[in-house]
């Protein structure tokens, strides 16, 4: 068993059209032993930054404090929020100070561009190569079941409501194949005047 | 003469062979009341490279009941043949042809046989039952079989079978799932492979689609990425 | 022999070409149709071992068997008879191969098995037992006893000792002497018990199961109680889930009792928890 599927645990992120979605399952495990159904994988880092943070979970822990430490001190240095974009390099930078000993976690940040608002969706390796995609990111145990629902169900300019379905229902359909995540979901709805947090009724076994 | 060493215990490190090869190819299958589909793409790989874009994985085993049958190419072509000899020697013995559950049965102990030394392929078997309703029998490399209305296996079966959930089982929707149309199962099998390939190398070229039918067998293509 | 050194080639093997040519050929690759406990013997010796050494292809990409596995079932013999409750998973890897899978296994009108372990290798014995006990029922006009019955089934897996099988299994009947429960592993094991619970969730199910186990339970504070254990573990143990079914034996031979989403077992309990605590 490899040490990113130890914990298990997924993460999802999705453009919509003039928002984005991020999503997780709220399981922690030790391989098949459930011990918490309410662990966050997904952390607000601004009013429209969120990152989740997929793989072992005390890096998870570990690289969310640290991003938030360097976070801080940059937001006084320099008397700005962070962007996502600027933010995602501080991660990928972060990650590979590590390169010969990572962290195991595979990063997805998601956001609105502080200007403009234009979505942003990246995702990165646990060495942190990023990538920038049009549409969807996923990370986490059940990656290859998540490829499969969102590529069959995501489509471009999706209003806040459908997006939330879609992702919704990628993230349930995969993690019902999965034995390493679900137990439980939430979704983070993030349009340029409200964030919406929901959590959805998911199976327990 | 240190370096020397080293090349040459290098050189020492033995090429293990292995009997198993891994054809990549993704199977789906979805029975409905008087239907059965099952398709399979035509990319037959190994690695990285293809050994040829238009290798249809389904067996006709007879005039209801198809087997697509993939991963170690080898072991599939010997299992089949050996399908084929069983399935006529039922023929000559019960002058009748074999039906879709006694041939599931009868796959189930074929590839336990060789439980020691397992066949690496997976299967999935489509047909009538014996109350004429459409099924799908799958298995995994030793022989034990599951009945079903849908199924998808292979190298992207991971990424199809959560879609079919999804479209065809309906699982996270209140409502209950209604009988599936012949035309909404093909459009669901297309989409799911359509997408498959996008992410799948070892899947891809084209779909080879067989529609069962009381009246037959029914073949259709479909193009996909050849990338 | 010097070549046979450097191929790695031992004692043991035989290399037979495959033909398949005439009818006896066939009959050869398929000799567990006329007898049962036959497998082809693989061109190496211990295969438990040396199989796992053909972990990759020609290219290098993994070769992994992904066998259906893990499970949690559970029985125990009461003052009503045998009551047995399993889930419904078959996990491959950490893939979800199956939600709704039986693993409880009718032998006759009077014998259960369940499976857990190898999917495959629980359902082949099993089917093989049950010719075994069929056989002994017309040889000797009477049903077979369940201490019988799961001696043949230890005796074929003693057989097959240490080639890589995989089975934990328990046979539970109703026979002359009464109820009767055992339980059979790959090793050769047999031993006849109370209560068992076999599988990856079986600890969390032996939890609730000791904590309200009683002879003189009801048939349904027995049905109740095997319910909720393995819905505890379909809940803990990601290998278990799915479907609850329940099982019971008595004199007139088994009955099915119920056949449950674990999923609606939970938002009940739920439920019944919330409004327990309100009131």
């Amino acid at each position: 068993m490899s040490i990113l599927s130890y914990n298990g645990g997924a993460v999802v992120a999705m453009k919509g059209k003039n928002c984005v979605a991020i999503a997780s399952d709220k399981k922690f495990g030790i391989q098949l032993q459930l011990i918490s159904k309410e662990f966050p994988k997904i952390f607000e880092m601004g009013p429209h930054l969120y990152v989740g943070l997929p793989g072992l979970a005390t890096d998870t822990q570990t690289v969310h404090a640290r991003l938030k430490f360097r976070q801080n001190l940059f937001e006084l240095k320099e008397g700005t929020r962070m962007s996502p974009k600027v933010f995602s390099s501080m991660v990928s930078n972060m990650l590979y100070e590590k390169r010969f000993g990572p962290y195991f976690v595979e990063p997805i940040v998601v956001g609105l561009e502080p200007d403009t608002y234009e979505p942003f969706i990246c995702n990165m390796d646990l060495i942190g190569n990023v990538c920038f995609p049009e549409d969807f990111v996923v990370g986490g145990t059940c990656e290859d079941q998540l490829f499969g629902t969102c590529e069959t169900m995501w489509e471009p300019d999706l209003s806040p409501d459908d997006l939330f379905e879609t992702i919704s229902q990628a993230l349930m359909s995969a993690f019902n194949r999965d034995a390493g995540s679900g137990w439980g979901a939430v979704v983070y709805i993030i349009e340029k005047d409200k964030v919406t947090t929901r959590h959805l009724k998911t199976r327990m076994d | 003469m240190a370096l020397v060493l080293k090349n040459s215990s290098a050189a020492l490190n033995q090429h293990s062979f292995s009997p198993y090869a891994d054809n990549g190819g993704s199977i789906v299958a979805v029975a409905g009341d008087d239907y059965v589909v099952i398709a399979s793409d035509s990319r037959l790989s190994t690695g990285y490279s293809i050994y040829t874009r238009d290798q249809s994985k389904l067996f006709k085993l007879s005039n209801d009941s198809v087997l697509g049958c993939c991963g170690c190419w080898c072991d599939v072509l010997s299992l089949t043949k050996l399908l084929e000899a069983r399935m006529q020697m039922y023929l000559h013995e019960h002058q009748k042809v074999m039906s879709t559950p006694a041939i599931s049965q009868m796959l189930s102990t074929m590839l336990y046989y060789k439980r020691l030394f397992p066949y690496y392929i997976l299967n999935i078997l489509a047909g009538f039952d014996n109350d004429g309703k459409g099924v799908v029998y799958s298995y995994d490399p030793i022989g034990n079989l599951e009945k079903s209305k849908f199924k998808a296996g292979g190298s992207s079966g991971a990424l199809l079978q959560p879609v079919l959930d999804n479209q065809l089982g309906l699982s996270n929707i209140k409502e209950k799932p209604e009988a599936i149309t012949l035309e909404k199962a093909l459009n669901v099998v297309k989409d799911a492979f359509i997408s498959a390939t996008e992410r799948d190398i070892y899947t891809g070229d084209s779909i080879i689609i067989n529609i069962i039918t009381r009246e037959g067998i029914r073949e259709e293509k479909l193009e996909l990425r050849k990338d | 022999m010097a070549l046979a050194d450097v191929c790695k080639i031992g004692p043991n093997f035989q290399f037979r070409p495959f033909k398949n040519e005439t009818v006896e050929d066939v009959c050869e690759q398929t000799a567990n149709f006329t007898n049962g406990f036959q497998l082809a013997l693989p061109p190496f010796a211990d295969p438990a071992r040396n199989l796992a050494r053909f972990n990759k292809d020609e290219s290098g990409k993994p070769i992994q068997f992904k066998f259906d596995h893990g499970t949690t079932t559970l029985a125990f013999r009461y003052q009503g008879g045998v009551l047995l409750a399993v889930d419904s998973r078959a996990t491959g890897g950490s893939f979800i191969g199956s939600q709704n899978m039986k693993k409880i296994i009718e032998i006759n009108d009077f014998l259960l098995g369940t499976l857990a372990g190898g999917a495959a290798d629980c359902v082949y014995w099993d089917r093989v037992l049950t010719k075994q006990c069929r056989m002994y029922e017309l040889r000797n006009r009477e049903r077979i006893s369940v201490a019988a019955a799961s001696k043949l089934l230890a005796n074929m897996f003693y057989n097959y000792k240490g080639m890589g099988l995989s089975m934990g299994m328990m046979l539970a009947g109703w026979d002359k002497r009464g109820p009767g429960l055992y339980y059979i592993s790959d090793d050769g094991t047999r031993t006849p018990g109370k209560v068992f619970s076999v599988g990856s969730g079986s600890v969390y199910a032996f939890g609730v199961l000791d904590s309200g186990y009683r002879w003189d339970l009801t048939d349904e504070e027995a049905y109740q109680l095997g319910r909720r254990a393995i819905y505890h573990a379909t809940h803990r143990d990601a290998a278990s889930g799915g479907i609850i079914r329940v099982y019971q034996i008595t004199k007139e031979g088994w009955t099915h009792i119920a056949d449950e989403d674990c999923n609606d077992v939970h938002y009940k309990l739920e439920e019944a928890k919330a409004a327990s605590t309100s009131s």
